[in-house]
């Protein structure tokens, strides 16, 4: 198959599903590209980091709006693109395009929500059955995501991770030996990096109210900085109502890139804007406007009723109705993205996102 | 000694650091003590089971006291599971028609008990689970503990004029113990054994499957008198858990139709909005292996605040269950090894 990325990117913008054949393919062009690629991967400023998106994909485009687009900017993804919003499919399929397309101008690091056991309760999994009719594209994806790299640095100077550090890891060189080309583990130096939290009310390591990672303070910090010589530790993971937190007298920030999270939480969120000479500014902005973004209602008639376009994208495309098709993963699981009724502008997205599901 | 330990005792050894090592023993401490700031929070033996559900719903916790203001005394606790085994009842007698099982819980509850016009003094104490048991403030912590190994969930901590000072938990128990571990030696070596060596590491699993109705569920719970089952798929892979408590994820959103949902689609639900709630989300499973250390379990236990700990094997699947009945059970032969 010959792949015009450029015009996969063209349609993606557009909000129009890949068939399921060119999603095969371009995720086994990616995991090519990712696989030569260290744990712990080195660029240099400037570039653009943005936190966790979860499928909120017209807040991606926002981002793309405010910090310009590839290739013009260079970008550092920190994980977490897929689960909750409705639209995870559009998001980490136009990711993977994007670094595909310009290798050297996109970063994508994992995050705890790119694994199989996450995504099978907190969302991708169903959207995939939904919009395709079976789990293949879902399988597609995960197995990619076991390619994607665990950490980045940025000039030597800022180390950039989901979550956070672990116990098991003091250098970076630790890092740089784990066998990460697998499904997130339960437990270990894989699993605190994309799991662990900072905790300013400590010193030291303690294990997580999350269930998996740890949570770590100041001394924990200030040793790592120092062992690596390095200053500032950035990361994601976790909600900022402000969109982003700066810690430990300003040697670690969290980024937070999904504006009104859930469709509810009216957080704000940001994109940090690393200069050439290393300074940082945080790009804050809201949820991207409402008459910009049809309701979940009107994103089903899309899909399903029009069905995907013809040309590019007519082999192996959706199949309409409730399939629920065969295949490893949980059966008839249903996501209630919207949880308790919100109030933003007319849209109740809990119950609409009942019915778009069903 | 594993990361996880290492990670345990530098807490501890911090602790420790600057303070006169007088070494307590944990045998020793007054339950009273343990419950001093404690606001405590009755329901009236005359209210309604409605009611009842409404002052654990608001006050965010899972049982209460029963106060009987005429015999001015209290009769009983009230929880969760008592609400399910008086609901099962109802909806066991009762042939629920399918337009009725889209209503408000509420009105179900209202409807029922108004019919039946049943007080919550009735309604207390019903799971037969967990009945109202009292100690007094001088108790000793050593013998909290055995009641706690047996199965008891909580205790009344009473003084010697009948009145209740609070109520004492196996959770907020095993906090105590947790928070204070380097003032007490003796609890070290339990800590660092291994699951299996404490016997914990494998024993019988009462599962549900994940397509199975949470109502099923709830009944299997009810009959089998436990309070959780591990939800699993068909290769016997731990998917997540449902609990008694779950049940006020239930009433919350004050719909029977979460009765008549998939275990798993329950599981789903309650972890997305969990996550929304504290903007951090949980890992799918609770789980622990045989391998894991008592000590680290506690901790698991203590920082997710969770009752259980599935104990899963390579691949995944449910191999026993390490609950905070048995980690009571395994604290008090401490203590009977060491009379």
């Amino acid at each position: 198959m010959v792949l015009d990325l450029d015009a996969c990117i063209e349609s993606l913008f557009q909000r129009q599903l890949l068939a399921e054949s060119v999603i095969k393919e371009i995720c086994e062009k990616t995991k090519e590209l990712l696989m030569s690629e260290s744990n712990v991967v080195h660029i240099k400023a400037p570039v653009t980091v943005v936190g966790d998106i979860h499928g909120q994909f017209y807040d991606l485009l926002e981002i793309f709006k405010i910090g310009g687009y590839c290739p013009d900017t260079n970008y550092l993804f920190l994980g977490d693109y897929v689960d909750r919003g409705l639209y995870s499919v559009e998001t980490i399929s136009i990711l993977t395009c994007l670094k595909l397309r310009y290798p050297d101008r996109v970063q994508l690091v994992r995050g705890n929500h790119e694994s199989r056991a996450v995504t099978s309760t907190y969302g991708f999994y169903t959207e995939c059955m939904k919009k395709y009719g079976t789990s293949d594209v879902w399988h597609y994806f995960t197995d990619l995501f076991d390619y994607l790299t665990l950490s980045v640095v940025i000039d030597n100077m800022i180390f950039c991770v989901h979550g956070g550090l672990s116990p098991s890891i003091h250098t970076i060189d630790q890092i740089k030996v784990i066998d990460r080309f697998k499904e997130i583990p339960h437990e270990g130096p894989m699993a605190d990096l994309v799991w662990s939290d900072p905790d300013p009310g400590r010193e030291e390591f303690a294990v997580s109210p999350r269930g998996a990672g740890y949570t770590f303070g100041s001394m924990v910090v200030e040793k790592f900085l120092h062992e690596n010589r390095m200053d500032h530790i950035l990361r994601a993971h976790q909600l900022c109502m402000e969109g982003f937190q700066v810690l430990f007298d300003d040697q670690l920030s969290t980024v937070w890139s999904a504006p009104n999270y859930c469709y509810r939480c009216g957080n704000l969120a940001s994109i940090l804007e690393i200069g050439v000479e290393g300074e940082r500014h945080f790009n804050v902005f809201e949820a991207a406007p409402e008459n910009e973004r049809p309701t979940p209602a009107e994103a089903q008639r899309t899909l399903f009723s029009n069905g995907v376009p013809m040309g590019l994208f007519n082999n192996g495309g959706a199949s309409n109705g409730a399939g629920v098709g065969g295949g490893s993963g949980p059966n008839g699981a249903m996501t209630f993205a919207g949880g308790a009724s919100g109030s933003n502008g007319g849209i109740d997205p809990a119950q609409d996102t009942i019915h778009y599901f069903l | 000694m594993s990361t996880s330990d290492r990670v345990l005792q530098n807490n501890h050894l911090r602790h420790r650091e600057g303070l006169t090592t007088v070494s307590h023993d944990w045998t020793m401490v007054k339950a009273g003590s343990l419950v001093e700031k404690q606001t405590l929070v009755t329901i009236d033996a005359d209210a309604t089971v409605e009611d009842a559900c409404e002052v654990l719903l608001k006050n965010g916790i899972t049982s209460a006291p029963v106060y009987d203001s005429v015999k001015n005394m209290f009769v009983g606790m009230f929880d969760y599971g008592d609400l399910m085994t008086y609901l099962l009842l109802l909806l066991k007698k009762m042939d629920v028609p399918l337009e009725d099982q889209t209503m408000e819980m509420r009105d179900l509850i209202q409807r029922t008990s108004r019919s039946q016009n049943v007080p919550v003094k009735l309604a207390s104490d019903l799971s037969g689970k967990d009945p109202f048991c009292t100690v007094l403030e001088e108790t000793r912590l050593g013998s909290v503990v055995h009641d706690f190994g047996t199965g008891i969930h909580r205790v009344a901590v009473m003084d010697t004029k009948g009145n209740m000072k609070g109520i004492l938990s196996q959770s907020s128990t095993l906090d105590y113990l947790m928070r204070h571990l380097s003032e007490y030696p003796q609890l070290q070596p339990v800590m660092q054994k291994s699951l299996q060596q404490c016997g914990l590491s494998n024993g019988r699993v009462l599962s549900v499957n994940g397509d199975e109705k949470v109502l099923d569920a709830l009944i299997s719970m009810s009959t089998n008198s436990v309070s959780s089952l591990a939800v699993l798929d068909e290769q016997g892979v731990l998917l997540g858990n449902i609990s008694m408590t779950d049940i006020k994820h239930i009433m919350k959103n004050l719909r029977t139709s979460w009765l008549w949902i998939t275990c798993f689609q329950l599981v789903c639900k309650i972890r997305l909005s969990q996550g929304v709630e504290s903007g951090e989300d949980q890992y799918p499973v609770l789980d622990v292996n045989a391998k894991s250390t008592f000590g680290y379990t506690l901790s698991k236990l203590q920082a997710t605040k969770a009752h259980r700990m599935w104990v899963v094997n390579d691949s995944g699947c449910a191999v026993g269950v390490v609950s905070l009945t048995d980690v009571f059970r395994v604290l008090s032969r401490l203590i009977d090894n060491d009379d």
